[in-house]
């Protein structure tokens, strides 16, 4: 079952290899056929709009949204979940559809409380 | 008045490709007919009609256009040409290419511009040839102090992943590269590959603007994935199914743009968002980032991220209307037979031609669909763009979860159903 499984995919395998193989060959031939004069250094400094760059490229960012981070990595699972549930809801009792709505239920409250709390100022 | 330096003359240019041709030509005398001989004479050549077909049984069949529909019938059934031609890379990069010529006009027409002209004579119409010799004969500048592997390996990757999406993307009964059972789930898994692409190169460019594009690239995805999973729900729900196949099949009397209106909207939405278009385009807001993560980019490097991004512009079209429009189904407008009194060997299947014509028709419109925002719209800012996906948009995909539920409890849908066939 799992090797079944497994070969299911091996087309999606081979179609990014071959995408790899169509990508390669372009870089190759722009390599040799494009010029390539480095006499000056200053073409390769990361572009600044003209002035000389300062600083470090990769520097620290202020990464102002992170409670939303912090719900994607939960809710995230939850929306997968979800589609285990719903791709087999013809095949399971009418019951079980009681429970995921109260899981929905519980995931909603979580979800509320927690933009509720992304909205509010100074705890972040 | 100055005359022409030596080197720019065209007579030089004319020659310089006489050249080109020459070596061309050497190249391929010397290399690749011995290749394509130990080819034909090494490798075992697949039995066609009970027969295994020798490189002499070939060669002859090739000359006889009535012996040669067999190798072809064989040939377009087998997987490698579904990989490489027509469900998978060209197909999509033909469309893909399509879609970028069209855009410059539809683009051009609504801002009452007159968009690519010259190149070609007809309308411009081979703009995207002359771009496409431009880009690849253009240097690749690496910015100093980049990570040059992951540099060079982006924009690959890109490309691959954006193939991948497309073999899964069923374009008729039958016509897909990989039959997954659990094909959706497999395309929102690559889809997920794309901002983390996005952000390696960024990381990789060693420079700030591509940096903060990189960043933003991130946040879109954190605020549309989710609305994006859950707008397919109901759709799984009304189809039981997360095969793709059985999802367009399943919709075949009414289309679940019907049932499912909301979802429909939401799913294009953040398309969009996935797709970094515009109102979404904020990782390469081109007012404010420079380029955003593509700042860094020239040459080829350019040319292969421009041709993922379309592709993935192709296989989220080809989702929508898998998902919503019914895949290929529509009027049967192609006669039975081509030419009428045939009775040998027949390539020409009318049920299939039909299904990817009609596919094509409605992957085109849902693509003109995404490129009408870019005419119209301005760009958003990003806590409102957090705020849309989180607060709305999720919302939003529920009340259709909701209506999908109501549709199968109630007897509407599903197996047994008033409207079921």
């Amino acid at each position: 079952m799992a090797a079944e499984t497994a070969a299911q995919f091996t087309p999606v395998i081979y179609m990014l290899g071959f995408g790899v193989l169509a990508g390669v060959p372009a870089l190759i031939i722009s390599r040799l056929i494009a010029p390539r004069r480095r006499y000056n250094p200053v073409k390769f400094l990361p572009m600044e709009c003209g002035q000389m760059p300062t600083g470090e490229g990769r520097s620290h960012f202020m990464m102002q949204y992170y409670s939303y981070i912090l719900m994607f990595v939960v809710f995230d699972v939850m929306s997968i979940f979800l589609f285990a549930w719903a791709s087999s809801l013809l095949l399971i009792p009418r019951t079980a559809t009681l429970s995921i709505m109260a899981f929905l239920g519980i995931m909603f409250a979580a979800m509320g409380y927690a933009l509720y709390l992304s909205g509010r100022k100074g705890i972040w | 008045m100055a005359s022409t330096p030596e080197e720019f003359r065209f007579g030089n240019f004319v020659g310089s490709l006489i050249w080109l041709i020459l070596i061309v030509l050497i190249i391929i005398s010397l290399v690749g007919l011995p290749i394509i001989f130990v080819i034909l004479f090494y490798v075992p050549l697949p039995p066609v009609n009970g027969e295994i077909l020798t490189p002499y049984l070939f060669l002859s069949m090739m000359v006889d256009p009535t012996r040669t529909l067999p190798i072809i019938k064989f040939l377009i059934h087998t997987h490698l040409f579904k990989l490489v031609v027509f469900p998978g890379f060209t197909f999509a990069a033909l469309l893909a290419a399509a879609t970028i010529f069209i855009e410059r006009k539809f683009l051009a027409k609504m801002q009452l511009r007159v968009g690519p002209l010259y190149v070609g004579k007809v309308e411009g119409i081979l703009q995207l040839a002359a771009d496409g010799l431009k880009l690849i004969s253009k240097e690749i500048i690496i910015p100093s102090g980049s990570d040059k592997p992951i540099f060079w390996a982006s924009p690959v990757a890109f490309v691959a992943a954006a193939a991948a999406v497309t073999a899964l993307i069923p374009v008729a009964p039958g016509w897909v590269v990989a039959n997954i059972s659990v094909g959706l789930l497999a395309v929102f898994a690559i889809l997920g590959f794309f901002p983390l692409i996005a952000l390696l190169f960024s990381w990789a460019s060693n420079s700030k603007y591509p940096f903060i594009g990189g960043l933003r690239a991130l946040h879109q995805m954190i605020a549309f994935e989710i609305p994006f999973f859950l707008s397919a729900l109901s759709v799984v729900i009304l189809a039981g199914s997360l095969n793709l196949t059985d999802i367009a099949k399943a919709q075949h009397p009414f289309w679940f743009i019907f049932f499912l209106p909301i979802s429909a909207f939401v799913f294009f939405i953040s398309s969009l968002a996935e797709l970094e278009r515009v109102p979404f385009d904020l990782p390469e807001a081109e007012s404010e980032i420079v380029a955003g993560w593509l700042t860094e980019t020239s040459g080829m490097i350019y040319g292969l991220l421009q041709l993922g991004t379309y592709v993935k512009l192709y296989a989220l079209a080809a989702l929508f209307v898998v998902l919503f429009l019914g895949g290929w189904a529509g009027p049967q407008i192609f006669p039975q037979e081509l030419i009428p009194g045939y009775t040998g060997e027949k390539i020409y299947n009318p049920v299939t031609v039909n299904a990817i014509f009609w596919f094509t028709v409605k992957t085109f419109g849902v693509i003109m669909l995404f490129l009408l925002p870019r005419g119209i719209n301005p760009r958003i800012r990003i806590d409102i763009l957090l705020h849309t996906g989180w607060y709305k948009l999720i919302v939003l995909s529920f009340i259709n979860m909701f209506v999908a539920l109501a549709l199968i409890y109630g007897g509407v849908l599903g197996p047994g159903g008033l409207l079921t066939r």
